[in-house]
């Protein structure tokens, strides 16, 4: 690592530890390992949306050229979000991209992130299925993004008719996670997603 | 930026061919010219201390001396010692440095100079300056002239607006030894023989005759009157010119001084960092600091600034702006703060620099359509009629070529694989070599086959394109293509891509 990067990455490190933030556990930041070049990132689903209680680990990664090149950061829970990939956790928000500035700090990438969670942009998506979901049935959306926020990111609310069409699938040798899915893209139709899977 | 010295240069890396830029395409004050005059040894004597100077005394008659001062001596003991020597009276010498006539009580140590400074010995000319200032000059006003001291001193606070000043004289006081460092504000990058950001001292010298024998009617108050050519008039000292325009030029401090010629460009955006701003990028307060031109004045240390750069180049992202060249924004995102001075990249050091210069003539000679010849270890940049498809590099390597798929030139289609046509290279050879076993042979072979699978061309401009995550949307990083495309379909970017296979 770049000397700079891992000067930078330290400073960060004590700004994000003192914030308000972190006092108040909406965001986190720790190092992996002990190169500066990995970090593990967790926010705090914001409250009044179907991320609320949950909490979303990330995966931030720090180029050689930091701080004048973006982190690559990506969410290791799963999360059911227009912006985000349901397959692999790949973010698209502009600032992890062209509109990065040297000034912004992982601090401020967190909180955009939360952000993002607070107001998805179906018209952006990084998740295609997800978005036509969210603009066309906002209601499926919400329990569905609620549901994968308790199932995979220890949110509160339990859904016993999601989980009951997941169990379903299950006893036809279906694994949960790919049950989960399907059922999920399929706006929980229970047949649709059978065929889906079984086709 | 129209003339082109397109040079031979190794191929570096894979990828990329060189060619090369004159200076003179770059604004540079590098013209600035004049013939180094000082024959004398310019060795500094041993028997030179703290407490002596060695100076060079130049005559008007073109005589020079290398004379040990004490740093304690002031301007007339200095016109005592010279008198016999010049064959002058003591009355009749003025001594000049930096556009001044130096007051007979100055001391030397107040002076501004360094080892093997030059000062100029002359019998002032007598001028009725009612006659001999431009127009122009008597309204511009400007500060007023402080008669007899070292323009040094009155220009030091240059760089600062007013309310710096004051903030400068409130937070350290007037006469505190750091405030004096700190007024020491002119930064130059010294190509030889210091090879970094060095401290500058402000000259002056006739814009005719190059000669240091010239004073200046009024001193300079913003950096426009120092780096734009006849702004400040004044009289030329020597024998038979009577040129009234000052030119300024900055020397590094740091070395003893090699002779007039021994002039740098100063880097008007490194400034001292009084103010204790820290860096955008380490977040280090650092000293001295480059300011960014942007609204927000960002502050970045002159380490970070390297890295900055550095970056930027090697993913050939820096910027071409007609007036200015290639350069770089502020890195916090900033409008309208691109740096016009492109000396301050001077601070990546030679090897770099050469680097950018060479990049800038390649990005020049592609952004008008031209071409650069592909064959390994050439690269010169060629300007050939954009109807034609069939190339050589003519005054290169001579390698003839088709400009769509940069392979040996061949009337038929081009191959898609890219180098199917080098078969037909080999049959204009006298030898006859097994097709199949020569295309084993090419020394290049491994790269292109590297390229050829870690990368796929920008639709638009053909540069190879290595993917390393992120979804399927890309975006040209060169900068002056900035094609978006899709990395699935090698097409522009749609809303269809999007849908379908954003992610893959």
């Amino acid at each position: 690592m770049a000397n700079i990067a891992v000067q930078r990455i330290k400073r960060e490190l004590k700004e994000v530890l003192n914030s308000d933030e972190v006092a108040r556990c909406s965001i986190h930041v720790e190092l992996v390992g002990e190169s500066f070049a990995e970090l593990k990132g967790e926010i705090a689903g914001p409250p009044d949306t179907p991320y609320e209680g949950a909490r979303f680990q990330l995966e931030i990664k720090i180029p050689e050229t930091y701080p004048f090149n973006p982190p690559k950061v990506r969410f290791v829970t799963k999360i059911w979000h227009p912006n985000v990939s349901s397959v692999t956790g790949a973010i698209c928000l502009d600032i992890l991209k062209h509109q990065w500035a040297a000034a912004m700090t992982l601090r401020t990438v967190l909180l955009s992130l939360q952000a993002l969670l607070a107001s998805p942009e179906p018209d952006d998506p990084q998740d295609a299925v997800v978005a036509r979901q969210c603009k066309d049935k906002p209601q499926i959306f919400h329990l569905t993004a609620q549901h994968w926020a308790n199932a995979y990111a220890g949110g509160p609310s339990i859904n016993t008719d999601y989980e009951n069409k997941i169990r379903r699938l299950k006893d036809l040798g279906v694994t949960e996670m790919n049950a989960r899915a399907s059922l999920s893209s399929c706006d929980w139709d229970l047949e649709r997603a059978t065929e889906q899977i079984f086709s | 930026m129209s003339r082109l010295q397109v040079r031979k240069v190794r191929r570096n890396q894979t990828i990329w061919p060189t060619v090369m830029f004159t200076k003179t395409d770059h604004q540079f004050l590098d013209e600035i010219t004049g013939k180094p005059e000082v024959k004398t040894s310019l060795n500094i004597p041993s028997n030179s201390s703290e407490f002596t100077l060695p100076v060079y005394i130049k005559a008007a008659g073109g005589k020079t001396f290398l004379i040990q001062m004490s740093r304690d001596w002031d301007v007339a003991r200095i016109k005592m010692f010279i008198a016999p020597k010049l064959g002058l009276k003591v009355e009749d010498i003025s001594i000049i440095l930096a556009g001044k006539s130096l007051a007979d009580n100055l001391l030397l140590e107040e002076c501004d100079l360094g080892h093997n400074s030059i000062l100029n010995a002359v019998k002032l000319k007598v001028v009725k300056k009612d006659d001999a200032i431009p127009t122009n000059e008597k309204k511009s006003g400007g500060t007023p002239f402080h008669q007899d001291k070292p323009l040094c001193e009155t220009l030091l606070d240059l760089q600062l607006t007013e309310e710096e000043q004051k903030l400068l004289h409130k937070s350290l006081g007037c006469s505190s030894p750091e405030y004096k460092q700190k007024k020491a504000h002119f930064y130059v990058y010294c190509e030889s023989p210091c090879k970094s950001v060095q401290n500058g001292k402000l000259r002056v010298r006739c814009s005719l005759c190059k000669a240091g024998a010239f004073t200046v009617d009024r001193d300079p108050c913003c950096w426009d009157d120092v780096l734009r050519p006849e702004q400040v008039s004044g009289t030329c000292q020597m024998e038979g010119c009577d040129h009234s325009w000052a030119e300024f030029y900055f020397k590094c401090a740091r070395h003893p001084s090699q002779g007039e010629m021994d002039s740098t460009l100063p880097l008007y955006l490194v400034k001292s960092n009084f103010k204790h701003v820290q860096c955008l990028a380490c977040m280090d307060i650092s000293d001295p600091v480059l300011v960014f031109q942007c609204s927000s004045s960002h502050v970045i240390c002159l380490e970070c600034f390297q890295q900055y750069c550095l970056s930027r180049l090697n993913e050939r992202r820096f910027v071409f702006s007609p007036n200015i060249g290639y350069t770089l924004p502020c890195p916090a995102g900033c409008e309208n703060s691109l740096i016009d001075g492109t000396q301050h990249f001077k601070i990546l050091g030679g090897e770099q620099y050469q680097r950018l210069l060479h990049f800038g003539a390649e990005e020049y000679v592609l952004s008008v359509g031209g071409v650069l010849c592909p064959q390994p270890g050439c690269g010169m940049g060629l300007l050939a009629d954009p109807s034609c498809r069939r190339i050589q590099c003519t005054g290169g390597c001579e390698f003839v070529f088709c400009r769509d798929c940069l392979q040996g030139y061949h009337i038929d289609e081009c191959q898609p694989n890219g180098d199917g046509n080098f078969q037909s290279m080999l049959t204009s050879t006298e030898y006859v070599v097994d097709p199949r076993r020569a295309a084993q042979a090419m020394w290049d072979a491994d790269s292109r086959v590297t390229i050829r699978v870690t990368s796929k061309p920008c639709p638009k401009c053909r540069t190879p394109t290595e993917r390393d995550g992120g979804c399927m949307h890309m975006i040209c990083t060169r900068q002056q293509c900035g094609f978006h495309w899709c990395w699935v379909c090698q097409t522009e970017w749609t809303r269809e891509c999007m849908g379908s296979h954003w992610f893959g």
